[in-house]
């Protein structure tokens, strides 16, 4: 637990784990109900990638690969700017736009994609 | 000549009938090879013409004997015109050449009786409607090699539809395509995938020959491609044809190469979401005979816009991009995304009826080409020496950034959506202008910046954006203000500062109506973003018009108002004070804490910097900068902050190894604080820090004790208060968390921070009606709180409340304020 990467992306997909068994998160299962792969990249898009699933269909995040199947959209980013994209920063859009993100998969799937998903972290 | 003999089918083929007369391609290597003294030339240039071939769709006519005695003679004797006027080393015929020369000019004259033009297009999608055979019937400069120039792209598709509509039939047609993927397959890279295939019937004499030249032909086809590569192409098309392969112990088959498995799936990935390229192609091309009426007249706007030699630019353009997608498994797709992107822009307006929209066929071309330009600022790789001189710089920002701001008008009088008002106030020749401009500005310039810029001392540059910024001293290194400057400048480059990317937003917008969020809150944010991506860099950002400066003590000022709770004022106040007074840390450490509870961490960082440089053992500046880091999940620089409080701390400080503040790690943090905290269980700040480090390790439940100890010494510290909220509600402990925060409220009732904690508190709960009246409080004590606005956007939606979402786009806080009373 208390060996962390220095990706912000990590902590936020930690919180992502706790926020999707909050009373909001199973409202975005509802709502949502697909399955997002991320590839994300420490400095460089393509290169030393982590890869996380975010199960809006089960209400789960997970390490790795996807694996029952195929996820309905795949993203990759770079850390700085998917954390920018989760927090509400950069509209995804606009990230696409940019080549800040790239997107495989559905596209419908992928328009569901936006800063609402993710957990809104309390300050200290 | 092991290839011409190869080839010509001679001693190493013992099938009957394939003798030179017979073998046409075989009399067609021989007379390029003879005429070659450069052996190597000669096979690129037989490479070359099957490429050639295959982009002609001479659909190969098996006669079952042998895979290369394939071609029709009077096909064949088009193409040695074709390819000798081939430069050396040009892999595609026709590269160097000036379009009215452009080879292939005859080829669909003799294609068309054998009807294999709709084979052909067949293969590129079976699904066709039709609307390729249009253009390709229309064009009377038909160019194979536009075609065969995208075989990534291209082949592709062909590889993988065909099996639906090529593997049944007579065995010729099913071999023959086969072969066709086969051969094609090595331009993509890909990986060919063994196929069951039905019965052919070949003979052991076919075999041995397919297997016998396939194998030395893999060798030329894929000469780019590495030997474990060949083998499973080879392996994988012998063992689809059911041929006994002898070469098998020399490599694997291809299924167990999971890597190229994967690549294969991600070349397949890359190219689902958008529509064909080719039919992005077309739709250029039917945009431009739009315009021109003939393609002559395309071909010379063509000239007009790129100079002679403008052909084999834009061919060595697409060349380059092949080429890197080619090497290492696509490990640079990402650069054809852009281009991706626009080819499918264009390819929904060319479906799109309207005829307005062909009619604005310079438009489309435009939007087309500035991806390009993108791409070519990326490809150019503007490094920090080509920095522009700042001055220009600026104000040709502050030019496109003007720009960005008339769209935004513009959209908010064109509510209906109209794009074509918008498009014909410029009127078409605008866009041109406008396109022309902008490619005079990355083209041109890009050759300028480099020598401007070595003119230019880099200190000056650096003093000068210093002033820009507002303030003398930069951030924590001149280094890092190099990357951070240079980023910046690369992220204005590519975000909606220029106009035309506005306008490609915009139509993107309008295409996908998901987009739902209006230009102006866009720009908005764009703008927000902007100001952010300057305050992440540790630049404080001082406020426009501060009433405060010039009064005789704005310090005192500020106090007052804080304890008042007038965080917003006490900001302005402290700004005075500090602008007064740079050195005064004293100043930058209220300014911090103010901005810290006004919840903007970012400021917060900003000015607690400037205080930590001016005394660098401050412990409350110290400790903050590690909490508003932690908020941030920056967990080094808050680990280095963190650090910092126990070694300058005057009882801990002994327990700090000064050789450990090089590589810090968490676990030795953690346990420095943990020794702290039994030396004196009494201090409440030691249980803050070890708190906050808990939170960095997501280690909630040890964080909500350390904080709960501490409270017990402190209770009435109100951010001691705020900060069990905050981590009992990332724990998902929200009811508890609201418990916390309205401590802290009822101790300071002002604290934006925990009002806009407890509005994503009830938010976590499903009470989103709650939430949006705290983040409404919130936001009337500080409206320059962007992630309370982000998030009370959020919660309007999710309250289906979108009848407000226009008045939270436009931060109406009346309107808000009035229909959202707490």
């Amino acid at each position: 637990m208390a060996k962390s990467s220095e990706l912000k992306s990590e902590a936020l997909l930690e919180q992502m784990k706790l926020h999707l068994s909050s009373d909001a998160g199973k409202h975005l299962t509802k709502k949502i109900g697909l399955v997002y792969q991320l590839n994300i990249a420490p400095k460089k898009i393509g290169f030393n990638e982590d890869i996380y699933v975010v199960d809006l269909k089960k209400g789960e995040v997970k390490k790795g690969p996807y694996e029952d199947g195929k996820p309905d959209a795949i993203f990759s980013f770079t850390d700085e700017d998917f954390f920018k994209i989760a927090s509400g920063k950069m509209n995804p859009q606009i990230a696409f736009m940019r080549g800040a993100m790239k997107v495989k998969g559905s596209l419908s799937a992928a328009q569901k994609f936006t800063p609402d998903i993710f957990p809104k972290p309390s300050k200290m | 000549m092991a290839m011409r003999d190869l080839v010509t089918g001679g001693a190493a083929c013992a099938v009957p009938g394939s003798s030179s007369s017979s073998n046409p391609f075989g009399a067609l290597a021989n007379k390029i090879i003879g005429s070659s003294t450069n052996q190597v030339c000669g096979i690129w240039t037989v490479v070359a013409i099957l490429g050639l071939v295959f982009a002609a769709s001479v659909v190969f006519d098996t006669h079952s004997y042998c895979m290369w005695t394939i071609l029709k003679l009077e096909r064949l004797k088009e193409i040695p015109t074709l390819t000798t006027t081939t430069p050396d080393g040009s892999f595609y015929p026709g590269a160097n050449e000036p379009l009215t020369m452009l080879p292939g000019s005859d080829f669909d004259h003799q294609m068309q009786p054998n009807g294999q033009v709709a084979q052909f297009f067949q293969r590129f999608r079976p699904a066709d409607e039709g609307r390729l055979d249009g253009v390709w019937d229309e064009m009377h400069n038909p160019q194979p090699d536009s075609l065969s120039n995208l075989p990534v792209m291209v082949h592709p598709i062909g590889v993988n539809t065909r099996p639906q509509s090529d593997l049944e039939g007579p065995p010729q047609r099913v071999l023959s395509s086969f072969l066709h993927s086969f051969v094609n397959s090595g331009r993509g890279g890909i990986p060919l995938h063994p196929t069951p295939l039905p019965v052919l019937g070949l003979s052991e004499g076919d075999k041995k020959c397919i297997r016998d030249r396939s194998s030395i032909m893999a060798r030329h086809i894929f000469a780019d491609k590495s030997e474990d590569f060949i083998n499973s192409q080879v392996n994988a098309l012998l063992s689809s044809l059911d041929i006994d392969n002898d070469i098998r112990a020399r490599g694997p088959l291809p299924g167990r190469f999971h890597e190229l498995d994967e690549y294969w799936n991600e070349s397949q990935g890359m190219l689902k979401p958008g529509p064909l390229p080719a039919d992005g192609w077309v739709a250029e091309y039917a945009q431009h005979r739009v315009q021109h009426g003939d393609p002559n007249a395309w071909a010379q706007s063509f000239e007009r816009q790129h100079g002679a030699n403008g052909w084999a630019s834009e061919f060595e353009h697409e060349q380059s991009q092949i080429a890197s997608l080619n090497p290492m498994g696509g490990a640079n797709i990402s650069n054809l995304a852009a281009m991706e992107q626009t080819r499918m822009l264009a390819h929904t307006l060319a479906q799109n009826n309207d005829p307005k929209f062909q009619v604005n066929s310079k438009f489309l071309q435009f939007v087309s080409k500035m991806s390009r330009g993108e791409i070519f600022i990326e490809d150019n790789q503007v490094k920090p020496t080509a920095v522009s001189a700042p001055g220009d710089w600026a104000t040709e920002y502050q030019q496109q950034h003007d720009g960005g701001h008339a769209w935004a008008d513009q959209f908010v009088h064109d509510k209906a959506m109209d794009i074509l008002g918008v498009l014909l106030s410029h009127g078409p020749d605008g866009w041109a202008n406008e396109f022309a401009a902008e490619r005079e500005l990355h083209g041109s310039i890009d050759d300028q910046w480099v020598n401007e810029f070595s003119k230019l001392n880099v200190q000056d540059w650096a003093d000068e954006f210093g002033r820009q910024v507002g303030e003398g001293a930069l951030g924590e290194s001149s280094t890092d203000n190099w990357a951070n400057a240079y980023d910046d400048f690369t992220q204005k480059e590519h975000a909606s500062s220029l106009s035309p990317n506005s306008a490609l937003s915009f139509i993107f917008l309008l295409l996908h109506e998901t987009f739902g969020e209006s230009m102006d809150s866009y720009l908005n944010e764009q703008v927000a973003s902007k100001q952010r991506s300057d305050t992440s860099r540790g630049v404080y950002e001082f406020s426009d018009m501060n009433p405060y400066v010039g009064r005789p003590n704005p310090l005192k000022e500020g106090q007052e108002l804080f304890r008042k709770g007038l965080l917003s004022e006490a900001v302005l106040a402290f700004e005075a004070e500090v602008l007064k007074s740079p050195d005064n840390a004293e100043g930058w450490r209220l300014l911090g804490m103010a901005h810290a509870e006004n919840d903007d961490d970012q400021q917060a960082i900003a000015a607690m910097m400037r205080a930590q440089e001016v005394d660098p053992t401050n412990l409350e500046v110290l400790l903050a900068l590690g909490v508003s880091h932690t908020n941030e999940l920056e967990q080094p620089a808050a680990l280095k902050y963190l650090y910092s409080w126990l070694r300058h701390h005057p009882k801990y400080g002994t327990l700090a190894q000064p050789e450990m503040s090089d590589s810090l790690y968490y676990a030795d943090v953690a346990r420095l604080f943990n020794d702290a905290a039994q030396m004196s269980p009494e201090d409440a700040d030691v249980h803050i820090v070890l708190g906050v480090l808990f939170n960095l390790s997501r280690e909630y439940d040890k964080a909500i004790a350390s904080f709960k100890t501490a409270l017990v010494l402190k209770p009435r510290d109100y951010s001691l208060w705020n900060k069990l909220g905050a981590t009992q509600a990332n724990s998902v402990q929200s009811a508890d968390a609201i418990e916390a925060y309205q401590q802290a409220l009822d101790l300071k009732p002002n604290y934006v921070r925990a009002w806009a904690n407890m509005g994503i508190s009830y938010a976590n709960q499903g009470m989103y009606e709650e939430s949006i009246r705290y983040y409404v409080r919130a936001l009337a004590m500080n409206p320059k709180a962007d992630n309370a606005w982000q998030y009370l956007r959020i919660s309007l939606s999710c309250a289906s409340r979108d009848d407000m979402v226009k008045a939270c786009d436009s931060r109406n806080l009346d309107i808000l304020q009035k229909e959202f009373p707490l």
